[in-house]
């Protein structure tokens, strides 16, 4: 029953999914085919992997595409065994780096300071994510229009109650409650923290970006009640649990956070435009960055002055190093990702539509296998 | 003193003084120490038993959902490294505190480093251990997240329980034991394993159960040092993660989906399972020995 | 052998500690115990040096609202934990029937022998959220606006906070306290006693005029020990406190930090810090959280040993 409710209101977005997968596939295969000719080396064949126990910690928004993708890449090669596990991305960049796991899961790139001094660590991208604004009011379901400015305010305990004259001007017609606004932010390392406050960096450069800037992890102002979260999962059941919340959540979180009760609102976006994360929008968004990300994938998609994109998207990636311990260990996290980041197979609409990511775009998927390729 | 005595009030009101703080304050503070043990206790099994399969204890686990048979044998693992590595060293620790350091000429034992070790060390908390074998086990010696760094910090933390169960367990031997055992001629190791010892076992298994338990119920330092699997346990000491209960009660508790709040409270049944357990065979063993040693008098 | 194995293990635990956190020491200074900003800096920015120290630019570290956390959460703890655990020892030497005094010895041991994780789990799902409902928005309301209780005023958040985190420690704190306070009592010899009750004296009296005096010391030491547990833990406070850094509360409810929290919740994402710096914060942070625990247990046991001539075990026997 409450599966059902929650299916009918994901619907929309993963109808244009599936819509936007399947186009953007077809158009793909032509480029590509064509692509291949000029450069031979690049394989999109899943290379068969020896027995091997691997590992994989991080992102929590990642975490559930990896918790779909391992069965059904185990039930292709039983002999890989994968642990999976969401920590955050600050812990999937740094047990990536420390060698305590084999694939590291991040929505964030790795910094300068990681890439010197793990000059063998590489982020490789995987799909495309998107973050979401969840609130917690009940009674209302109507998306908000919020925006960087207010967003800051609120995180610096500026705007503490929704009834706030900012927020009901920016959404005439709708009744806000006199509720304390609950500021809920990631206890743990984590791209999604990355993201919001690059983008709240972006939004607010002369408040935000000075005075708390952006990152994995950030030194939060003090708002009223403020709560730290462990993981997606964590903000979304925080938020459940607080009406007056406000959250940041990875997209993959979106059906368990609309079946909690919760709903997200309409963000501005670098045109002046105030988006729902829809495929479309999202699509708008990265087909703008795509042209720029350079061949180690590293790139910001924040913010982008896009018009009818969503401004808070981004590559999810996989920190892995390229100096495996042994052959076989190397040859099978290759087979993992490579499998991962094939359309016909991990990038394919039927795992990521469940978790509303966005495949690779050729371009990417290309300069992906180069990176994998790289893994010895 | 005396002039206390003299001044006291009424006598209705010193009983009804009695009454209050003693009576009253005792059963309060029953009721607020055993209340909410029960409690917790009610609220995992309240949470867990309703949808409770047999079937956790067989299946691994997938992802947040799936079982926890991996979790399982990850804690049974666990705790024979703690019983075989914590028991030699704390057992021996605590011989040595009682039998072979002797006391004092005001009749304090001694003790010297190890005792004031132990003491400190029990001192530290286990999120410290946990950071320490870390940066130093994990990261330092690349051992990585796997059963060798665990089995040590878990051991760390746990021997000054032991060495202070076992040495108190000795001390309470009476001393005409040892005297009978020397006087029949025994060597002083074998008097102390033959005679000594025996009358404490008891005391020294107590003593093991509880280290035990503490060690069932450790997160902190487990999860910077045994990390976490889906995959059962091997028995490869190092470089493989292992998987154990109190790891899917603290990460799965707050993940938004049925199956991870199952599968936590599912943690939660089973340490309670091992805790009590462990705990009331403890009990029992003093319970016996207690009455044991008074037929006997 | 055996003897050597703690004292290795302490003093390397000791150097380790120590030389991870030397540079953030030497860095951080003063303004690590004063500041009241924990953050990582721009890590993807440009890399600083400070005396030699590689940092992020604009990291910083005070744990100041992290250490007042601690000492709050612990003060709490004990206000709460010491009447129950006094009681319960009375309970425990004093005239019980049998029955009752062997479920309350056991229900010490259970206490002592539940995980963190469950008692954390508990605070955070059943206990947090009836408090916030039902109990503290009463407290809220009828407390006068003076200082102290002005600290009890609205808004009393959602449960997780101060003052939840202050009650799952006292939970936490009782078993030590009052096995330790047990074991004083029962030292205390039965002549001056059995005299007391020869005058007459209530078994209050007995107690208050006769055993507490004889072992006031001892009970200080106890409560230290218990202060020390209090200052460590960490899984449950993580679960219950809110988990914050940077955040002293305003009132008695509001949600906070520990420095044992952070300890856990901050050393995967410290790694992202490549300099190395945010590791020897948090090295440091560890330390300054051993140091205090370790000199408050010396501190304690020193205390309950001078009261106890047998020497029995601090703590462990219940």
């Amino acid at each position: 029953m409450s599966r059902r409710i929650r299916a009918s209101r994901v619907v929309p977005v993963i109808v244009l999914a599936l819509a936007l997968g399947a186009g953007s596939v077809a158009t793909a295969g032509t480029a590509w085919a064509a692509k291949k000719k000029k450069n031979d080396k690049v394989s999109t064949a899943v290379e068969k992997p020896p027995k091997a126990t691997l590992s994989e910690t991080g992102s929590t928004l990642l975490y559930p595409l990896w918790n779909i993708w391992a069965p059904a890449y185990q039930g292709k090669y039983p002999q890989v065994s994968l642990t999976t596990a969401g920590t955050g991305s600050g812990t999937g960049i740094s047990d990536a780096a420390s060698g305590t796991v084999d694939i590291g899961s991040s929505d964030a790139y790795l910094s300068p300071a990681d890439n010197q001094q793990y000059p063998t660590l590489e982020n490789i991208p995987l799909a495309i994510s998107v973050q979401v604004i969840a609130y917690n009011l009940p009674g209302l379901t109507a998306h908000l229009k919020l925006n960087g400015k207010i967003l800051s305010e609120i995180y610096r305990g500026k705007i503490t109650n929704w009834n706030n004259s900012a927020i009901a001007s920016l959404n005439p017609g709708l009744t806000l409650p006199n509720l304390p606004i609950v500021a809920l932010h990631r206890s743990d390392g984590s791209g999604d923290t990355f993201l919001f406050t690059t983008y709240l960096s972006d939004q607010d450069p002369n408040n935000w970006g000075k005075s708390v800037g952006f990152n994995t992890s950030v030194q939060w102002p003090s708002t009223p009640g403020e709560l730290a979260e462990q993981g997606n999962g964590g903000m979304v059941s925080g938020c459940k649990a607080t009406p007056g919340c406000i959250a940041y959540v990875g997209i993959s979180y979106l059906s368990q956070l609309l079946g909690d009760g919760l709903t997200y609102a309409q963000v501005l976006n670098g045109k002046g435009q105030y988006e729902l994360p829809t495929s479309k929008a999202v699509a708008a968004e990265s087909a703008y960055y795509v042209k720029k990300t350079p061949a180690n994938g590293t790139i910001s998609l924040i913010d982008g002055p896009v018009k009818g994109g969503y401004p808070i998207i981004n590559y999810e990636y996989a920190i892995v190093n390229t100096h495996q311990p042994s052959a076989s260990t190397a040859k099978a996290i290759r087979s993992i990702l490579e499998w991962a980041i094939n359309p016909k197979d991990g990038n394919s609409s039927q795992y990521l539509s469940q978790v509303s990511f966005q495949p690779l775009p050729p371009k990417l998927l290309d300069a992906s296998l180069k990176q994998i390729a790289k893994i010895k | 003193m005396a002039k206390e005595v003299t001044a006291l009030p009424s006598p209705r009101r010193r009983h009804l003084a009695n009454w209050l703080f003693f009576r009253v304050g005792s059963m309060l503070a029953l009721l607020l120490v055993v209340g909410p043990v029960l409690w917790v206790v009610v609220t995992v099994v309240a949470n867990a038993a309703p949808h409770w399969k047999w079937s956790v204890l067989t299946t691994t686990t997938q992802g947040t959902s799936g079982g926890l048979e991996n979790a399982v044998l990850g804690t049974l693992l666990l705790l024979l490294g703690v019983l075989v590595i914590a028991g030699v060293i704390g057992v021996a620790g605590g011989i040595y505190l009682a039998e072979l350091v002797g006391t004092k000429a005001n009749g304090k034992p001694r003790g010297g480093v190890f005792r004031a070790a132990t003491e400190v060390l029990s001192g530290v908390p286990s999120i410290v251990l946990g950071y320490v074998g870390f940066t130093a086990l994990v990261v330092g010696l690349h051992w990585q997240l796997s059963l060798l760094p665990a089995w040590i910090v878990l051991s760390v933390m746990v021997v000054p329980y032991i060495a202070r169960g076992t040495e108190t367990a000795l001390r309470q031997v009476p001393t005409v034991y040892r005297e009978g055992a020397e006087a029949l001629g025994m060597p002083l190791g074998y008097g102390l394993r033959k005679v000594v010892l025996r009358s404490a076992i008891p005391g020294v298994v107590t003593s093991l159960l509880i280290a035990l338990a503490i060690s069932a119920g450790e997160t902190a330092p487990l999860l910077y040092t045994a990390g976490w699997s889906v995959d059962n346990p091997s028995f490869s000491l190092l470089h493989k993660q292992v998987g154990y209960l109190t790891y899917p009660v603290w990460e799965f508790w707050d993940y938004p989906s049925k199956q991870a709040h199952y599968l936590s409270f599912d943690a939660a049944l089973l340490l309670v399972v091992i805790v009590l357990i462990l705990l009331v065979t403890a009990r029992l063993i003093v319970a016996r020995t207690q009455r044991h040693a008074e037929s006997r008098r | 052998m055996a003897a050597v194995i703690p004292a290795g293990a302490l003093i390397a635990s000791v150097v380790v500690l120590a030389t991870k956190a030397g540079p953030a020491v030497r860095v951080n200074g003063a303004h690590f115990l004063t500041g009241s900003d924990w953050k990582l800096g721009n890590t993807y920015g440009a890399i600083q040096h400070t005396d030699g120290v590689a940092h992020p630019l604009g990291s910083s570290y005070g744990a100041w609202p992290l250490i007042a956390g601690t000492l709050q959460s612990s003060a709490i703890a004990l206000i709460i934990a010491v009447p129950i655990s006094l009681g319960a020892a009375f309970a425990l030497t004093e005239r019980l029937p049998r029955w009752l005094s062997s479920i309350l010895r056991f229900g010490i041991e259970l206490l002592a022998g539940v995980p963190s994780v469950l008692i954390g789990l508990w605070g955070a799902l059943t206990l947090g959220p009836l408090l916030a409902r039902d109990v503290y928005p009463i407290v809220a309301d009828h407390m006068p606006n003076v200082p102290v209780l002005s600290y009890f005023k609205n808004p009393v958040g959602h449960g997780e906070g101060l003052l939840t985190s202050g009650i799952v420690l006292a939970l936490m704190i009782v078993p030590i306290i009052a096995s330790t306070a047990r074991n004083l009592f029962a030292q205390v010899p039965a002549l001056p006693k059995e005299g007391g009750e020869a005058l007459g004296l209530t078994d209050w009296e007995v107690t208050r005029k006769i055993t507490l005096p004889w072992v006031r010391s001892g009970l200080i030491g106890a409560t230290v020990l218990g202060l020390g547990r209090a200052l460590g833990e960490t899984i449950a406070i993580a679960m219950v406190s809110g988990a914050l850094l940077n955040t002293i509360t305003p009132n008695v409810y509001g949600t906070m930090g520990t420095v044992a929290a952070a300890i856990v919740s901050q050393l995967d994402s410290a790694f992202t810090d490549g300099t190395g710096f945010a590791i020897a914060s948090l090295a440091e942070l560890a330390l300054v959280l051993s140091i205090v625990s370790l000199l408050v247990n010396m501190l304690a046991r020193f205390i309950v040993h001078r009261t106890d001539s047998l020497s029995a075990p601090v703590g462990v026997g219940f």
